[in-house]
């Protein structure tokens, strides 16, 4: 458990094991919980392999779900529980429970966690995604579970700890020792090891050393969890395209990690036709200025006011409700506490859906306003690219968004010519013309649309057409987010999108 | 004296003497490049990646942005420097390949790695507590509130997080900068700078929050809290109460009274100075400090009661961070060196033993130090004819200016900065 000098713990050595059924402290599952130090043996029928994994991410997703929405910290508890009983119970040693059920269920539990660990090995938003909510996860039970199963998992973790003595603790820390309870066993490791806990202002800090009560082992046990966790993925990802030769198991790992991508968009415009969870996936929609607003956004986890007000009225035009409208840039600010949001920025977003101040229905804001009033400042990104971006920045924007040099050309040629509205009609033109060709239907016909007068025109033009234009699955295809949107709160890793700046 | 008197307006006054040219000759002939090149190749021997894949950031003109911009050594830092002359100068991560090159790189591959933990604090942010200017003006009197943000900070990152390597720079308008240069500090990530953010960050709380400091007893306990409310003591009367008098009308005393956490001390309170308006900030502060620590000593008082005195003062004068420019390796930060571009000030160092010592009305402007090298008619156009002697002329100019002081500063920080331990030159990694 800990370094020789450690203390002894308390109760008698086998913790909660000591309980179990002779069957079950044999077996490979005598504990309950797992920090998942070794792999499983995989003599996993396909069929269980997938069922495991999906029941897991229902798991993983509630968690998601309960911190987004969740009314308090009980409420989270209570989701949470709530979803492990149906997907992945797992029972204490205690329960009356045939020693068969226990194991198994602990065997699903350990081999779902290694099936989505190599699923969500494939990028690094699905690494972040699946690194955080593994951690909610096994923070979560470590909460919930008793003593014995505690010292368990904390044994089995095997952290290095140095144990502060008792006339350590009075020479080092003198008056601070004060600071916690006169009996509380403490240890000093590195602050980086216990960040939350730095974070709240709940230990000393003594020249980059941190003293941590033992009541607050469980942040070392979670530190050293998250960073053995990452290590992992990392092997992982380098190990994945070798399993490409087992062609039974690689679309169920890639279907299992897009399965992070949520409902579909169904209509335009109607209010509550778009949730949170799905503004990611339709991006791919929007007009270049609101494209380069959400790229921003997801960036920064901030947009100053005036990227606030142009990107949330669009959104707000697209179908996206109040209520969804709230869940979604509390998550897209994902640095800032909840007192700070409903603080600074809630109110605002009440207040475009006409629920403070005047009252006054905010309708999306239209190119022409775009484009003539309020032009940004340095680091503001509202605007209209083809308006306020610098000829190369336009270009390098045009050719993300997989145009041709040709097209590019052409496009920058207009809006440099001061023609910014049929450049946006020319880029959505070209839109669509690639994806018809993408759809082998015949694309030597030019596709005319009417004048862009309005971001919200861009988008349902776009949407509109790639809905009429194909089958369902075509379609599917389309939407699928290039990002999953459970990594929305997540840095992307794309270059294009700048950091944010500072100004004093 | 009045708001008007003391209150100096540093906006806009110098705007008009930045121009391209203007700019020219500052980065040509007064520009500290040697030391700031040394200062982030961390005194390698040879330019090392720590440099080479430094991003730096260049606003030029009419506000266009340069991101990753990057320079290979110093002579190509500095003939670009001069020649596009940025009315601001960014300074980002450190990168796993050259910024320069990052369009053409797959992502993923080009991440921030490294960067010095930087905080930012700007007396916006105190506008709620000082009574003698709001938003952009600053005077000698509020000032005194950075000085004691630098005083506590500085302590707790020295001896709490155990850095020694940390630069002080004046903001060039109302604030100042911290540069935590130690290589522990530069290593650190997202949710550690995250976590260091929030150890510093005692005030929390929106306008409408009446009490925005809540510590329990313990804390008292706490080396951080403790250290910084006998920094505090030793400016609050003179700062908060005499300057600011933050108890001096019932609008300002109304605000303090709110964050007491019992009605009935507040009703007295409140009609107690309303008899007596004119009594001093610093009477009514010990007429509340004493009532308010009667009450607490009564059996079922409330503890907030106990420790309201120190919370107030940490509310009133604890520093204000400005969280985001902490928390993100990747975010980008104003340059020492660099001229405001708004008051024309030059961004200088400030030197540990000068925090309460350091005048920001004296730092030279732009247009000033133009005066000084050109022998006072400040006319860029005579610059021209001493082309020839370049360096000459760059070597006495930095040495007579007035910003002779500010680069020594400087200097003796880079010179006591140690190299990495994992330094690479730019040839073994350069690919
Ligand atoms: S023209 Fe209109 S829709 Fe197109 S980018 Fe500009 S503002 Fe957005
Ligand atoms: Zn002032």
């Amino acid at each position: 458990m800990f370094s020789q000098n450690a203390p002894k713990r308390e109760g008698g050595g086998f913790g909660d094991a000591s309980a179990a059924p002779e069957v079950v402290r044999r077996s490979r599952y005598p504990t309950r919980l797992s920090v998942y130090a070794d792999p499983p043996d995989l003599e996993v029928s396909i069929e269980e392999f997938e069922a495991f994994a999906l029941d897991r991410l229902q798991v993983l997703r509630s968690i998601e779900d309960a911190q987004l929405r969740a009314k308090g910290e009980e409420d989270i508890r209570k989701r949470v529980n709530e979803a492990l009983e149906k997907h992945l119970p797992l029972h204490t040693n205690r329960s009356k429970l045939p020693p068969r059920q226990l194991v198994a269920e602990r065997r699903k539990d350990h081999v779902s966690h290694f099936i989505l660990r190599l699923a969500f090995s494939r990028t690094e938003e699905l690494r972040g995604w699946f690194l955080r909510y593994e951690c909610a996860l096994l923070k979560h039970r470590f909460k919930e579970a008793d003593i014995a199963e505690k010292q368990e998992l904390l044994a089995a973790a095997k952290l290095k700890l140095e144990h502060l003595s008792p006339a350590a603790r009075e020479t080092r820390l003198g008056n601070a020792s004060l600071f916690y309870p006169p009996q509380e066993q403490l240890f000093e490791v590195d602050f980086e090891r216990v960040l939350d806990l730095v974070s709240h202002l709940q230990v000393v800090l003594q020249g980059g050393r941190a003293f941590v009560p033992q009541s607050e082992v469980a942040t070392l046990l979670l530190h050293e969890f998250r960073q053995r966790l990452t290590r992992a993925l990392a092997v992982c990802a380098k190990a994945l395209p070798q399993m490409g030769e087992d062609e039974r198991l690689l679309p169920v790992l890639q279907n299992l990690s897009s399965q992070t991508a949520r409902s579909e968009y169904q209509s335009t415009g109607a209010a509550g036709a778009v949730s949170a969870d799905n503004v990611d996936a339709l991006s791919s929609g929007f007009p270049l200025c609101m494209q380069h607003l959400h790229t921003q956004l997801l960036k920064d986890h901030h947009l100053r006011h005036g990227g606030r007000m142009q990107f949330g009225l669009f959104l707000k035009g697209i179908g996206l409700g109040l209520q969804e409208a709230l869940v979604y840039w509390r998550r897209a600010f994902g640095n800032m506490t909840d007192d700070q949001f409903q603080k600074g920025y809630a109110y605002n977003i009440r207040h475009n859906y006409g629920m403070e101040g005047k009252r006054a229905d905010y309708t999306p804001y239209s190119c022409h306003r775009i484009i003539m009033s309020n032009p940004p400042g340095p680091g503001d990104h509202h605007g209209c690219p083809f308006r306020h971006f610098s000829t190369d920045r336009l270009r390098a924007a045009l050719h993300r968004d997989r145009l041709t040099d040709a097209e590019v050309r052409e496009i920058a040629e207009l809006a440099g010519a001061g023609h910014y509205q049929v450049a946006c009609t020319r880029h959505l033109e070209v839109k669509m013309q690639h994806r018809k060709a993408q759809q082998q239907q015949t694309s030597d016909t030019e596709t005319h649309i009417s004048s862009i007068a309005s971001p919200n025109q861009f988008f349902d033009l776009c949407i509109g057409d790639c809905k009429s234009n194909g089958s369902k699955q075509s379609h599917d295809r389309d939407v699928q987010p290039v990002a999953p949107t459970a990594a929305a709160s997540l840095p992307p890793a794309g270059l294009q999108k700048g950091p944010a700046y500072s100004y004093s | 004296m009045t708001r008007e008197e003391t209150a100096m307006e540093l906006d806009d006054d110098e705007t008009a003497e930045l121009s391209p040219m203007t700019l020219g000759v500052y980065y040509r002939r007064l520009f500290p490049h040697n030391a700031y090149y040394k200062w982030l190749n961390y005194n390698a021997p040879a330019t090392s990646t720590e440099f080479t894949h430094r991003e730096f950031s260049f606003t030029i003109n009419d506000g266009i942005y340069l991101r990753y911009q990057s320079f290979k050594d110093m002579g190509e830092f500095q003939r670009e420097l001069t020649r596009l002359s940025p009315s601001k100068i960014d300074i980002g991560a450190i990168f796993t390949a050259v910024p320069k090159h990052a369009k053409s790189l797959q992502p993923g591959v080009f991440r921030p790695v490294a960067k010095e933990l930087v905080f930012d604090i700007d007396m916006t942010d105190y506008d709620e507590v000082r009574t003698c200017c709001q938003g952009g003006s600053i005077c000698s009197k509020c000032w005194r509130l950075m000085v004691i943000a630098m005083h506590v900070l500085d302590r707790a990152l020295r001896e709490d997080f155990g850095f020694s390597q940390i630069m002080w720079v004046y903001s060039g308008r109302r604030g100042v900068h911290c540069w935590v240069c130690d290589e522990r500090a530069r290593q650190l990530d997202d949710a550690a700078r995250k976590a260091v953010a929030g150890y510093l960050s005692i005030v929390r709380g929106g306008a409408e929050q009446g009490k925005k400091v809540n510590l329990s007893q313990r804390y008292s306990h706490h080396p951080h809290i403790a250290r910084s409310i006998e920094i505090i003591e030793e400016y609050f009367e003179d700062v908060l109460l005499v300057d600011q008098e933050i108890l001096l009308t019932r609008e300002r005393w109304m605000k303090v009274l709110a964050a007491l956490p019992d009605e009935e001390l507040r009703k007295t309170l409140d009609a107690q100075w309303s008899r007596r308006p004119d009594r001093s900030s610093v009477e009514k502060w010990s007429e509340m400090v004493d009532i308010v620590e009667k009450r607490a000593s009564k059996r079922g008082a409330k503890f907030a009661l106990a420790t309201f005195e120190r919370d107030m003062m940490l509310q009133y004068a604890y520093p204000r961070l400005d969280e985001n420019v902490t928390t993100h390796l990747n975010h980008l930060l104003k340059s020492p060196f660099c001229i405001h571009p708004k008051t024309g000030r030059v961004c200088t160092p400030i030197a540990h033993s000068q925090f309460d010592s350091f005048d920001p009305f004296a730092v030279p402007t732009l247009s000033q130090l133009l005066k000084e090298i050109s022998g006072g008619n400040g006319d860029p156009a005579a610059d021209k004819s001493q082309e020839q002697s370049q360096e000459q002329s760059q070597r006495s100019a930095k040495s007579f200016s007035s910003l002779v002081g500010y680069v020594d500063i400087f200097e003796t920080f880079v010179a006591s900065l140690s190299p990495s331990s994992n330094t690479h030159t730019s040839q073994s990694l350069e690919f």
